[in-house]
């Protein structure tokens, strides 16, 4: 493990007073909002990209070339906007809600810099509904920024100008996929939207805009202040920089834990976590959600990290680790995963509609056997080629997984 | 039109538009590749996820309707993986859909079945899972019923709502497999859908349904599928009609052409039961001794001409007069006013144009030479501003206001003017609320705006207004006292929505306006269409594309009777009767004497009445006309008709006029004929027989010329409708090159002058109609009412129609359908005067004018302002013309029907 | 206890808004956490529909897409109980059993006082401390039955205390 790593996301947490704008300067707050508003935002852009930022949602889509798509869309429109995903709904996953809780104007700093880069003069942060305590948490924190003109028309006298507000999900898993996160923001039906066109070029109101995950967006005042080739020493060769890993299950020490790309599952259980929980065996792990990935003990020493646990047919997504140890009821996990496809499919297109119900009833009403299992993934892959947006296309990749590693132990 | 690239589907190479999408591209070129939740009439939507194709460069499997052409694009429609996967979905589709079928409509879904092997349950891959859904079934409409478990999910019936008919009515309720259509919270009835079964046309597997006929049509089994214009409004809807045992059974919109595109109305899809209905006439009938009695076609014609002679004979070709009627074709209409002028021999020739837009016509033709819309209907979508006044278009022209509703998604700005709410105001930008009677000095007042604002066209007006600039500064002199301080104290308009919408209409790149019965049926109902003509040519917002003056028009051929010939003053095609030459020319079509032809123009509709009323008119000859209903002044009108020696009427029913008859032919209606009509926007449309005329009701232009034959007359030997059309096309230059072969399909928008003429669809882009092709500016000044409110009579009663019932109702309530949603009179009086003559919704009220009173129940509503009241007109137990009066407009001759002065009672 | 929002307390709440439709979702929350049941109410449709110039069945779709907006009356407390993968492998049926049994709470049902209603909840994102459970905008985690029957005799208490 790389010993030598700062604290990006979670530099400030549990060290501040989380709304208090004090504590949040003297910990060198705005002080790359500062420095990006004296370059130029090709140049601020051209960081961003250098460092190797890639999004912290689950895609791993580079932020610095979604920086440069949005900001160099073919829309006659010169209205962009940025939106702050912070729908965090997936399963096992608690990162961005530790982020919002502890260092609010991290987010809105670099909210305020994406936006610099790419010419925007608006954000919009999409809160999920019941994270009550972070919902509170940003809005007083850009109550705050706009009294002290860190938001706002002339910002610090530079003559940038961002207006900043919040808005609520109200229930959605979906509404985390940033097309339909868009939808939903326009005050509609959480349906998801065709693709092409991506957001860069028709986003919000069909204009352009850039979609970041809170993680994505706190790691951004990071690289101008320590600049890209700093940011870049951290992680490996493909993901670069550090990532918040959220560990649940029977491991002594569970929580959010922020480490650098390509930690081992080993070196975070053992280290990190103090080892599994009544020295039980670790089986193995559901990486990155519902939508994620199992892995056995077969991963212990993979370094976790976009493109090698893509070699291995497996995905980082969120960050989630859920643990899993022998004891462990395989079936109960499954059919929870199933179940929560199919009351958070949106119903728009048929095979993700019907599939979802098919793959729950299934589960639940027959016994899982080998039969069963192959037709769920039948079902799972026919529904991952046909569906229109990323639900529809995720219940294969946790089934085909699951029946690789874990079909014999049921 | 995007250009044209060259793409590859399974090798086979077509040239089809950049930009298109793949699947419609594919389907007109014969890859019929399955598609549910698709229909070319609506944005893509990718929900039933069946048009699956491989493109080339892309990765995985795409869908066909959410791709557009691109130049060498390469695509794999059929193959086997992709067939696998079209049969997975339509397996899934069919695990979750109720397949019940009672062969009651087109079913979209079975024929996929079938082609991919899924029709045998055992063949299925999956069972059946729709019996574990919740099943939703809303039965509340009126019209349709919805059943979840045969819905599929695919939108069309929410953007059909939506996107075609810009109601947005429909959602989606709850999520994931338990989601279903919604109206309103749950039930149609309740919600704000006005039954133009929009959702039911393009529902493909029969979960929207209508209500009338069920059980029994069998679209497998109609006895033919007709394609013919819709007999209620001006807009011309053309329409499929579904006929099984010789009665009318279902309506579609005819989804290919112009102007309509598929799209219809409630009255349009609901309101054709009276075509069999039980109370059509089927028998001539003779009048004795008060009493109708049945008679033979041969003793009716026979007594009819008997008793018109004897009249001509007594009292002179003078005594006599005829109506035309709106409803009746062109060819009925032609002979009409051929057996007027011929056989009666004067031209006293009318209908209820008179009633309706004589005003606009009138102004029109002498600014600008023709009394026609100037633009087509397409152009309401496209026009960056429309400016509507006195127009109640989603209620009266409710598929024109299709297209302005879809203008106004795509950020078309909408000024509206009426003393009235309508349902316009929602999707209005500003919407200004003039008391009654006040447009000119409102228009006045937006002209001073323009003007002061430097708005107007200095181009435009020098080379395309007659007198240019002077007349300019003459129109300038007169609006200059109309100060916006000024205007808003006659109008009571805030200013500031006054100069908005002058800035709004005047800054536009392109302006339309669209006027009706609110500005023309006013004593200054002229006045008001000039201060609107003087407005549009100071700003040059016409005389170019998607700009111009346009009036909806009410009935399905108000435009076509007129335009050829049923007029007082004019021959077919506008030729004034005045001019010797144009009496020449006629005489020699017509193959008459010159000297038969009367020089002198006739009377006009309330001339014609009124004539009866003093005894100069002492016999008259009414085709498909309810003056007792549409006239001002019913008691005048009854009093009129039971002066007059003799009177026949041919009708479908024995109307409230045919009441006073003395003999009634019964005649065959519009799904019973063959000819044409002529749309709003100037479009010769055919109307076909779908269904045979009930008993021994005959067609009108048949009972004409027997009539004019029994009478010692020839007015023409016809084979059919198409003969006489041929002649009108002779008669009148603008209808010079249409063939009834020409407007097979497509109707053609005169003037159309011969054989290679496309047709015109924006009049004046070169030049105006008139002798020296410039328009003219006629200022006019604001006058008060000679009729105003006082201490007897305090309030000011404004009348108009609703989407529901249609004219005087002799067709539309004969549609139990159109009756379950308004089938009760009412008058709608503000909330102030409500509690100042302590009237409750709901209360039984009389209202009393000078010449009469009438019963009514009262609806409290902020929709009208404190001291005017709103009634429909529609209801003859009811009849809002007992209390308007018979005073004229002395230009157009057109009754204030929107302005009488009343009292209210409660009883 | 008051069943209904007064017209003129959604009115002032609507007022908090620009009409446009994107404030829609945050209106409809303000407007559920005022009512004292705790429902998108009829009136509250009709006032949102009207408010926002949208039709009402755009404004039930949206209502009844969201799974935190009800359409039907619930109870003081409203318990959202966890069932996110890993929550359900630490037992939450037997929670569920127990809140059944000892609470006669069911999910999606409403106690006849209007005290409780039970639902359940996609993750909560409290997965290190599971299994966890929401009643209002409070969190509980590392859920017992002891711990269960601690909080709802509490909140039964401050329940009757607010009447």
């Amino acid at each position: 493990m790389q010993k030598d790593f700062p604290l990006i996301a979670l530099r400030r947490a549990e060290k501040i007073a989380p709304l208090s704008l004090e504590d949040y300067e003297s910990t060198n707050g705005f002080v790359a909002l500062k420095k990006a508003l004296r370059e130029s935002p090709v140049s601020v852009q051209e960081q961003i990209k250098k460092s190797g930022l890639r999004g912290r949602g689950g895609a791993g889509f580079p932020t610095g070339t979604k920086q440069h798509f949005t900001s160099s869309s073919s829309s006659d429109s010169h209205t962009k906007y940025v939106v702050c995903n912070a729908d965090e709904g997936e399963p096992g996953t608690f990162k961005d809600k530790k982020i919002m809780e502890t260092d609010p104007f991290a987010l809105i700093e670099g909210m305020l810099i994406a936006a610099y880069a790419i010419g925007s003069n608006y954000g919009f942060v999409y809160i999920r509904g019941e994270y009550y305590s972070s919902i509170q948490n940003i809005q007083n924190a850009i109550d705050i920024a706009y009294k002290k003109n860190y938001l706002g028309k002339n910002i610090l006298g530079t003559g940038f100008n961002f207006e900043m507000s919040i808005f609520l999900g109200a229930g959605s898993y979906l509404c985390g996929e940033e097309l339909t996160l868009l939808e939903s923001l326009e005050g509609k039906r959480g349906y998801p939207r065709i693709k092409p066109p991506f957001p860069a070029e028709k986003g919000l109101w069909g204009k352009p805009t850039l979609v970041n995950n809170v993680e994505t967006f706190v790691h951004i005042p990071f690289i101008i202040e320590h600049g890209s080739e700093r940011y870049a020493r951290i992680g490996t060769k493909e993901s670069k920089g550090t990532k918040l890993f959220c560990v649940s299950g029977p491991v002594k020490k569970t929580g959010v834990f922020e480490l650098p790309m390509g930690i081992t599952l080993k070196e975070l259980i053992e280290n990190v976590c103090g080892g599994m929980k009544n020295d039980k065996i670790f089986k193995g792990a559901l990486i990155g959600g519902a939508a994620g990935t199992f892995v056995d003990s077969s991963f212990w020493d993979t370094p976790l990290a976009f493109e090698t646990l893509k070699e291995k047919g497996a995905t980082l997504g969120s960050g989630a680790v859920i643990v899993i140890d022998e004891d462990s009821c395989l079936y109960t996990l499954m059919a929870s995963i199933l179940s929560f496809f199919k009351h958070e499919s949106c119903g728009k297109c048929v095979p993700c509609r019907v599939g979802c119900k098919i793959l729950h009833d299934t589960c639940t009403r027959q016994s899982i056997n080998e039969e069963s299992l192959m037709f769920m993934q039948n079902q799972a892959t026919y529904m991952a080629q046909t569906s229109l947006c990323p639900l529809g296309q995720s219940p294969v990749l946790p089934l085909t997984t699951f029946i690789k590693f874990f079909k014999n132990s049921l | 039109m995007s250009k044209l690239v060259a793409i590859e589907i399974d090798g086979k190479k077509i040239e089809a538009p950049e930009g298109a999408v793949l699947l419609q591209v594919a389907k007109e070129h014969g890859f019929d590749i399955p598609s549910l939740c698709f229909h070319k009439r609506l944005s893509p939507t990718g929900a039933c996820r069946l048009c699956v194709v491989k493109v080339e460069q892309m990765p995985g499997l795409v869908m066909s309707c959410a791709v557009n052409i691109k130049a060498g694009m390469r695509v794999t429609a059929y193959d086997e993986e992709l067939q696998t996967n079209r049969r997975h979905t339509l397996a899934y589709l069919l695990a979750e859909h109720n397949e019940a079928y009672d062969n009651s409509y087109e079913d979209e879904m079975r024929p996929l079945l079938e082609r991919y092997n899924l029709i045998n349950p055992d063949q299925r891959p999956f069972g059946s899972l729709w019996e574990n859904i919740p099943r939703v079934i809303d039965d509340s409409s009126p019209v349709l019923t919805y059943d979840s478990s045969k819905c599929i999910r695919c939108f069309r019936c929410i953007k059909a709502c939506d996107e075609i008919q810009g109601k947005g009515v429909l959602s989606f309720a709850d999520r994931g497999i338990t989601k279903y259509i919604s109206a309103g919270y749950g039930s149609w009835k309740n919600s704000e859908c006005d039954g133009c079964g929009e959702c039911i046309q393009l529902c493909p597997t029969g979960a929207i349904v209508e209500k009338p006929f069920r059980g029994l049509i069998n679209v497998k089994e109609a006895d033919n599928t007709t394609i013919t214009t819709c007999p209620y409004c001006g807009v011309g809807c053309q329409m499929k009609v579904f006929v099984q045992d010789n009665t009318v059974m279902r309506i579609d919109g005819f989804d290919e052409v112009s102007p309509n595109y598929g799209r219809l109305c409630v009255k349009g899809r609901f309101g054709y039961q009276y075509a069999n209905h039980e109370k059509r006439l089927t028998k001539p009938l003779i009048k004795k001794h008060g009493q109708f009695h049945e008679a033979t076609w041969d003793e009716a014609l026979d007594y009819a001409a008997q008793k018109l002679s004897d009249v001509k004979k007594k009292y002179g070709n003078m005594a006599l007069a005829g109506l035309s009627s709106a409803k009746c074709s062109n060819e009925e209409n032609y002979l009409f006013q051929k057996f007027i002028r011929l056989v009666f021999e004067n031209n006293n020739v009318d209908y209820c144009t008179r009633l309706c837009h004589a005003s606009t016509v009138t102004a029109m033709l002498k600014s600008f030479g023709d009394g026609a819309g100037s633009n087509s209907i397409e152009d309401f979508e496209t026009t960056d501003c429309l400016l509507v006044t006195g127009n109640n278009i989603i209620e009266t022209h409710p598929v024109t206001a299709t297209f302005v509703k879809r203008g106004k998604a795509k950020g078309q700005k909408i000024i509206l003017i009426d003393p009235k709410w309508t349902p316009l105001v929602n999707h209005a930008d500003v919407w200004l609320q003039p008391k009654l009677a006040t447009d000119v000095a409102l228009l006045n007042g937006m002209i001073r705006v323009i003007i002061e604002q430097k708005w107007y066209d200095e181009d435009f007006i020098n080379k395309r207004v007659e007198g240019g600039m002077e007349a300019f500064d003459a129109l300038k002199k007169l609006t200059d006292k109309y100060t916006l301080p000024y205007t808003s104290e006659i109008t009571g308009v805030n200013p500031q929505k006054i100069f908005d919408a002058a800035r709004i209409y005047a800054t536009a790149e392109t302006a339309m306006i669209a006027t009706g019965m609110g500005m023309s049926q006013q004593t200054v109902g002229t006045n008001n269409v000039f201060s609107l003509i003087n407005m549009c040519l100071v700003t040059g917002q016409i005389g170019k594309e998607r700009c111009g003056i346009n009036p909806p028009r009410g009935q399905n051929n108000v435009q076509g009777a007129t335009d050829v010939g049923a007029s007082p003053k004019n021959y077919p095609g506008y030729i004034p009767i005045a001019d010797e030459a144009n009496r020449k020319r006629i005489a020699e079509l017509w193959e008459v004497e010159f000297e038969k032809l009367h020089y002198k123009p006739g009377l006009t509709t309330i001339e014609i009445m009124n004539h009866a009323h003093e005894g100069g008119i002492k016999a008259m000859y009414i085709m498909g006309e309810n003056p007792v209903i549409t006239d001002p002044n019913q008691t005048h009108t009854i009093e009129a008709l039971e002066k007059l020696d003799f009177l026949v009427v041919q009708d479908l029913f024995l109307t409230e006029t045919a009441a006073y008859a003395d003999v009634v032919f019964p005649a065959a209606s519009l799904f019973e004929k063959e000819g044409t009509v002529v749309n709003s926007d100037r479009r010769v449309l055919r109307i076909r027989q779908a269904i045979q005329p009930p008993g021994q009701a005959r067609q009108d232009w048949e009972i004409t010329i027997e009539l004019a034959k029994r009478m010692g007359a020839d007015i023409g030997t016809y084979e059919s409708p198409e003969d006489i059309f041929n002649e009108i096309a002779l008669a009148a230059p603008i209808f010079g090159g249409i063939t009834y072969d020409r407007i097979n399909f497509q109707g053609i928008q005169w003037p159309c002058y011969d054989a290679n003429h496309p047709g015109t669809s924006t009049l004046f882009l070169d030049k105006f109609n008139t002798p020296d092709g410039k328009a003219k500016i006629i200022p006019v000044d604001y006058k008060d009412q000679s009729e105003k409110p006082h201490s007897d009579f305090p309030l000011v009663l404004n009348s108009g129609r609703i989407l529901y019932q249609y004219h005087s109702a002799t067709l539309s309530r004969k549609s139990p359908l159109l009756n379950a949603y308004a089938n009760n009179h009412y008058v709608i009086i503000n909330p102030i005067d409500a509690k100042k003559f302590a009237i409750d919704d709901g209360d039984n009220v009389k209202i009393t004018s000078p010449r009469g009173s009438l019963k009514t129940i009262a609806r409290i509503r902020d929709e009208v302002l404190p001291g005017e009241l709103f009634m429909p007109w529609h209801y003859s137990e009811a009849p809002v013309n007992i209390l308007t009066r018979n005073e004229m407009d002395p230009m157009s001759k057109i009754a204030p029907f929107k302005y009488s002065v009343v009292k209210i009672e409660r009883i | 206890m008051q069943k209904e929002l007064s017209t003129k307390t959604i009115n002032s709440i609507l007022e908090k808004y620009e009409p446009q439709r994107h404030n829609i979702i945050k209106a409809l929350h303000s407007l559920q956490d005022a009512h004292p049941l705790h429902y998108i109410s009829n009136s509250i449709l009709d006032a949102v529909s009207s408010f926002f110039n949208i039709t009402k069945a755009e404004t039930y779709g949206i209502v009844t897409y969201y799974s935190m907006f009800s359409i039907k009356p619930r109870g003081y407390h409203i318990i959202r109980l966890c069932q996110s993968p890993v929550c359900s492998m630490l037992n939450i049926k037997d929670l569920l059993n127990h809140l059944a049994d000892r609470w006669q709470l069911k999910p999606g049902i409403t106690t006849e006082d209007s005290m409780f209603t039970l639902e359940t909840v996609e993750c909560l994102g409290a997965c290190d401390n599971a299994p966890a459970m929401m009643v209002n905008e409070q969190l509980y985690t590392e859920l017992s039955k002891a711990r269960i029957d601690e909080i709802l005799t509490h909140l039964k208490e401050a329940y009757h205390k607010n009447l």
